[in-house]
């Protein structure tokens, strides 16, 4: 078992086994990295998909300077933003293809995903990386080449914008909840 | 929140639960945020936050292996390189690209600038002067740099890294060599210098010696440090080693406190293999709440390299020196020299391959430093003893106060007795004296106040 690092320095050197272990290791995050920030499922499949064959292109000029994993998803949000730039704002809102799917996403998933359409979008790209890429400070402040104070503070005004947009989510449950059982007892 | 009632700012708070606040700050944070309730809101506001968040969960995706697009990119890398020197006129076109004879060029002029250099040292470092026998300068250089048959041992064929070090180590041996039994090393030099089979000693050393075992990619120890705070302790404890089992690691050091007045701890220093240490620390982190979480690592690279080149010019001095005791006689005390040399300098091979050990250890397990909190909830006191026991208990308590008292006392006057007596012998006949003249003065005085009374 070898770092991610000394892998891509074998997958440099010509070994196939060294990508297809860094391919296992990051297919799902990848996917779902796109995932969660594109509407649809087969795009994000596709740029998941990309984002590997652009490292087998660019694996001659890979340095371990930095971490494979801030690489990769470093690779990720530039197609992402060529990915956007391509769609010039007629991009679905997250929720659009749920809709038509087949088994739509729980209210709770709508709830989430809805405020965070309303948050600004660098604050809401460095929550994302956060909470769902798990990544810390210093690797999205590497990332989005931000001081890692900036980072702190975003994170925290968006955790904060976040916690008012789903407040309602909440009084409108209680609501509902006493309503029904306001109905029980005068039924 | 205002800083003023609060030592640590909301965001600070945020830092410190997502393990990202230093550990000066943490503490203070941790400290505070155990009596302050509107910390603890907010506290529990992102907890919650994160967990809505989490919510969110994507399926698999459909497509699980390598497409055929990266199969033909992965084909068409592995091909390239082969292209390019297979084929005639397309690959004599490329031998002679100008971008090509100009790296030629350039590369053999500073080769040529090299030698230059080298020559007039490698001329005046060896150094053959042991005996009136040695080989000349002249006949030492051309056979070093001729590499024939030649009588005198060669340097190792160390990579370009380390061969002027290992030259110098020998030549510094060698030297000391001489030093140490002249007669032994004098007469081999002698030998050498006259050729025959006697003279290639140094060629029998095996050859897998001399080549250095570099490594491939960069060495980096890396070590981790995790703090968390669990309210399931046990339950903790127990997946902590499933967790450190199902990783492939071990426990270095483990440590339980369980004080009276506080939550347990646990403290261990856990050694994982480094690819796994990322995954098992995630899975840590889900064991409790994380208060102080850091990362390091150390490239360790170059050490090894040294250690190794030091290593190999070692094994090749014993060698030779092994050899030298085998083929030569002298005089025994030079023997003896020679003995003790072998000894000295098979110590150090062995501290060396005991670090070398370490270090590829250090590299290939990461040091996790790990510590686990139990959150402390205060007890109350069980069932109280019964009124019997309370009075006899009150009984020996008074008992033992009126024994101490009692020791205390003798002990005060066996220890201050003697000093009271002395001094009181001393003050007594002053005192009195004193005494007797202030009754005398105050005598008529009261004498003198009645008659005036009287006289009233």
């Amino acid at each position: 078992m070898i770092s991610d690092e000394a892998l891509m320095l074998e997958f440099q050197r010509g070994s196939r086994e060294a990508f297809e272990e860094i391919f296992a290791r990051y297919r799902e995050p990848l996917y779902g990295f796109f995932k969660r920030r594109l509407a649809s499922k087969d795009r994000a499949e596709d740029l998941a998909q990309e984002t590997f064959l652009a490292v087998i292109r660019a694996a001659v000029r890979y340095e371990p300077r930095a971490l494979v994993k801030t690489y990769l998803y470093g690779i990720g949000l530039k197609l992402l933003s060529a990915e956007r730039r391509r769609l010039s704002g007629n991009e679905p809102q997250l929720n659009d293809e749920y809709d038509s799917a087949q088994d739509g996403p729980s209210e709770e998933v709508l709830w989430v995903r809805q405020a965070l359409e309303k948050l600004d979008a660098g604050e809401r790209e460095i929550l994302m990386l956060r909470e769902y890429e798990q990544l810390n400070y210093a690797e999205i402040a590497e990332l989005l080449r931000l001081p890692v104070n900036t980072v702190r503070s975003r994170l925290f005004r968006s955790r904060m914008a976040l916690k008012r947009f789903l407040e309602p989510k909440q009084e409108a449950k209680t609501k509902l909840r006493s309503g029904i059982a306001g109905g029980e007892v005068q039924s | 929140m205002s800083k003023g009632n609060h030592p640590i700012e909301q965001e600070e708070l945020m830092a410190y639960l997502d393990g990202e606040l230093a550990t000066n700050r943490a503490v203070a944070a941790a400290a505070h945020l155990e009596h302050c309730a509107e910390c603890q809101e907010l506290a529990a506001d992102l907890r919650k936050l994160s967990q809505e968040m989490m919510a969110w969960e994507v399926e698999e995706a459909e497509v699980s292996g390598i497409s055929t697009e990266m199969v033909k990119a992965l084909d068409h890398r592995k091909r390239g390189p082969k292209k390019r020197t297979v084929g005639g006129g397309w690959s004599w076109r490329m031998l002679f690209t100008p971008r090509r004879i100009a790296w030629t060029g350039g590369v053999g002029i500073i080769g040529l600038l090299v030698i230059a250099i080298a020559m007039p040292n490698l001329r005046t470092r060896y150094d053959f002067n042991a005996t009136g026998l040695a080989p000349t300068k002249q006949h030492a250089e051309s056979v070093y740099l001729q590499g024939d048959s030649r009588p005198v041992p060669p340097p190792p064929s160390m990579p370009k890294l380390s061969a002027y070090d290992s030259h110098s180590r020998l030549r510094t041996n060698g030297s000391n060599m001489a030093k140490i039994a002249p007669g032994i090393v004098g007469n081999s030099d002698a030998a050498r210098s006259s050729g025959g089979a006697e003279g290639s000693v140094g060629d029998e050393i095996d050859s897998s010696e001399r080549t250095l075992d570099l490594p491939t990619v960069p060495m980096i120890a890396r070590v981790a440090a995790l703090t968390l705070t669990t309210k399931e302790f046990n339950k903790t404890r127990a997946s902590l080693e499933e967790i450190l089992k199902r990783h492939n690691g071990y426990m270095g050091e483990l440590k339980v406190t369980a004080p009276a007045d506080s939550g347990r701890a646990l403290t261990a220093t856990l050694r994982i293999p480094a690819a796994q240490l990322d995954s098992a620390l995630t899975e840590l982190k889900k064991l409790g709440r994380v208060e102080d979480e850091s990362q390091g690592g150390e490239e360790v690279t170059q050490q090894y390299v040294d250690l190794e080149a030091r290593l190999v010019n070692e094994k090749h001095t014993e060698q030779r020196l092994t050899d030298i005791l085998r083929q030569r006689t002298g005089k025994l005390q030079d023997v003896l020299k020679v003995e003790l040399e072998i000894d000295r300098v098979r110590g150090e091979i062995e501290q060396m391959q005991a670090e070398k050990k370490e270090l590829s250890k250090r590299v290939a397990f990461a040091t996790l430093n790990t510590m686990v909190k139990e959150e402390y909830f205060a007890k109350l006191q069980g069932t109280p003893p019964s009124t019997g026991s309370r009075f006899r208990n009150a009984a020996v308590d008074g008992y033992n106060t009126v024994v101490e008292g009692l020791i205390s006392v003798g002990l005060f006057l066996l220890s201050a007795g003697p000093s009271l007596l002395l001094w009181a012998a001393i003050l007594f006949f002053p005192v009195r004296w004193a005494l007797k003249r202030v009754r005398k003065a105050n005598l008529p005085q009261r004498h003198g106040g009645t008659e005036e009374e009287q006289a009233k």
